[in-house]
């Protein structure tokens, strides 16, 4: 195991020699099987396409460096991935266990998932985002965000395989730490911009195998608008509780919701404790409170005009009998929203 | 001489209280590690924007450690936090070979710091459960510890995702790591 150890020098010559690297303990990274690094890294590549198909890197580390005017597509899920010294660059990257980090890059467009993303000393760069936390920037300009909106078959089982959920995304609030008076340094891409205007589909035999679709209905991460102003100041606060059909029945209520002309905003999948829902649901919560243990709840924010109406019409109609959280009223759902943050960004935080 | 070893000489009375200072890089895998020593869930951590306290007992020490984010734009808010520091504590993505001379700068800076002279450092030489990450010896001569002069050093291979070696070695010692490796070369 990988222990250096010195002493404070009281002389020249040392009592015991200064620690050599001794027999490794076992570790999990002793154990595991040698890959080749070159399998997993992209470096001082020009005008190529280049990718790789589900199962080729699973879960591992992979580096994009040096690379100018490619297109470059991962489609699986992978460990951590950095960009560094990229130019004119379109950039797929499938589920990210840990942190997207752009390095020295200009004029890139992205469309990425993954835990952390960061982005220093880069310029003009377009990322279609899903994030699990706020994404940061420092020394960057013209960084623009958008919601991750693609879909390929296998892209669900990478989410998680990469721990994440498609219901935990805060692509929309970035944090700079160089920010600028009177400037900012990122912005959102308008709210119609067409994903493959943006991030073409690859024109390789190879990776035109995967089948992928950029509608945003068929998109793995429900698309929310995020910070995008609000035209409504209603809104409709949704909690669906943990179940065999959970995710099929927070997709169908968002497609119906969107297809009735009222907006998604904003979703979560976070674990409820008693006292959590205690305080977001008050004297609803008996109700739910059974539930709590199954796994973590969905929370779903809709706006638009009418939306709480509009919502329990389509909860009535299509999930009568499975116990959902709706808000009551314009009134209280502000309030309903509220609650839940508050205790969802505690829940989420350090 | 391990690291309690270390904390017994500083500390005269037990039950004190240790003040750890965490630094490096941002994404070195500070806030993963503090979440660890935490017995914590580290499946949702965000960039450290400001800094990050935790108290954690161990073997009769309460252990405040200071987690400091990284980015290059707020080093210099690091000395705000070196006074009293009893042990450093510096973290290195062994797997982020782009910046290996820039993390090799800030640990420099760091040495020649009077507020932190004298004071114990700790490399975490972390993210070893990464494909391309360096390997801790190759670290400390890139680093060059060996030429550390004026304070008790260690460095020590772990992986803050898995947890392993991320445990400060109290308990095990020069010593009896030396004897296991003789054991396994036998």
């Amino acid at each position: 195991m990988g222990c250096f150890f010195s002493k404070r020098r009281k002389a020249e010559k040392e009592s015991q020699p200064e620690g050599e690297e001794e027999r490794p303990k076992q570790y999990s990274w002793d154990q595991r099987e040698k890959v080749d690094p070159k399998d997993y890294m992209f470096s001082g590549l020009k005008d190529e396409t280049v990718g790789r198909l589900p199962g080729q890197v699973a879960g591992q580390q992979f580096l994009i460096q040096d690379c100018e005017n490619c297109n470059i597509y991962i489609f699986d899920h992978s460990a951590t991935i950095t960009i560094d010294d990229c130019a004119n660059c379109v950039i797929f990257l499938g589920p990210v266990k840990g942190s997207v980090f752009f390095r020295n890059c200009r004029d890139c467009k992205c469309t990425l998932a993954c835990q952390q993303f960061r982005v220093r000393d880069c310029r003009k760069l377009e990322v279609f985002l899903c994030c699990a936390t706020q994404p940061i920037i420092e020394s960057s300009t013209n960084i623009r965000f958008g919601c991750f909106q693609w879909y390929y078959p296998e892209l669900a089982f990478q989410f998680k395989d990469a721990g994440l959920s498609i219901f935990n995304n805060t692509w929309s609030n970035i944090h700079d730490f160089t920010p600028v008076s009177g400037e900012l340094n990122w912005s959102l891409l308008p709210e119609g911009a067409v994903v493959q205007d943006h991030v073409p589909l690859p024109a390789t035999e190879e990776l035109k195998a995967v089948r992928i679709s950029t509608e945003a209905n068929r998109s793995i991460v429900p698309v929310s608008r995020g910070q995008r102003p609000k035209s409504s100041d209603e809104s409709c606060l949704v909690v669906l509780f943990a179940g065999d059909y959970t995710i099929a029945n927070a997709r169908k209520l968002i497609d119906e919701m969107v297809g009735k002309g009222f907006f998604l905003v904003q979703t979560k999948e976070v674990s409820m404790k008693a006292e959590d829902a205690q305080r977001v649901f008050g004297e609803k919560a008996p109700d739910f409170l059974p539930l709590l243990s199954k796994g973590p709840v969905i929370a779903l924010e809709f706006s638009g005009d009418g939306a709480v109406e509009g919502c329990h019409l389509i909860v009535n109609e299509i999930f009568n009998g499975t116990k959902m959280f709706v808000s009551e009223s314009k009134e209280t759902a502000s309030g309903d929203v509220d609650s839940f943050y508050n205790f969802a960004d505690i829940q989420m935080g350090i | 001489m391990g690291l309690l070893s270390i904390l017994r000489k500083l500390k005269s009375a037990p039950d004190q209280e240790v003040r750890i200072l965490l630094l490096g890089l941002d994404n070195a895998g500070k806030t993963t590690l503090l979440k660890q020593l935490a017995s914590e869930d580290i499946s949702h951590i965000t960039p450290t924007q400001g800094f990050n306290i935790k108290s954690v007992q161990s073997q009769g020490f309460k252990l405040n450690v200071w987690d400091i984010g990284g980015q290059r734009k707020i080093r210099p808010y690091w000395r705000n936090y070196f006074e009293n520091t009893d042990i450093l504590i510096y973290v290195i993505d062994s797997a982020d070979r782009k910046r290996f001379e820039e993390t090799g700068q800030e640990l420099a800076e760091l040495l020649e710091e009077e507020k932190l002279s004298c004071v114990p450092v700790l490399i975490f030489a972390n993210k070893q459960d990464l494909l391309t990450a360096a390997p801790a010896s190759e670290i400390a001569e890139g680093l060059n510890l060996h030429t550390i002069r004026d304070r008790v050093w260690q460095i020590q291979s772990c992986s803050a995702l898995t947890g392993e070696g991320v445990q400060l070695r109290f308990s095990t010692g020069y010593e009896q790591e030396r004897l296991q490796a003789a054991a396994v070369r036998a």
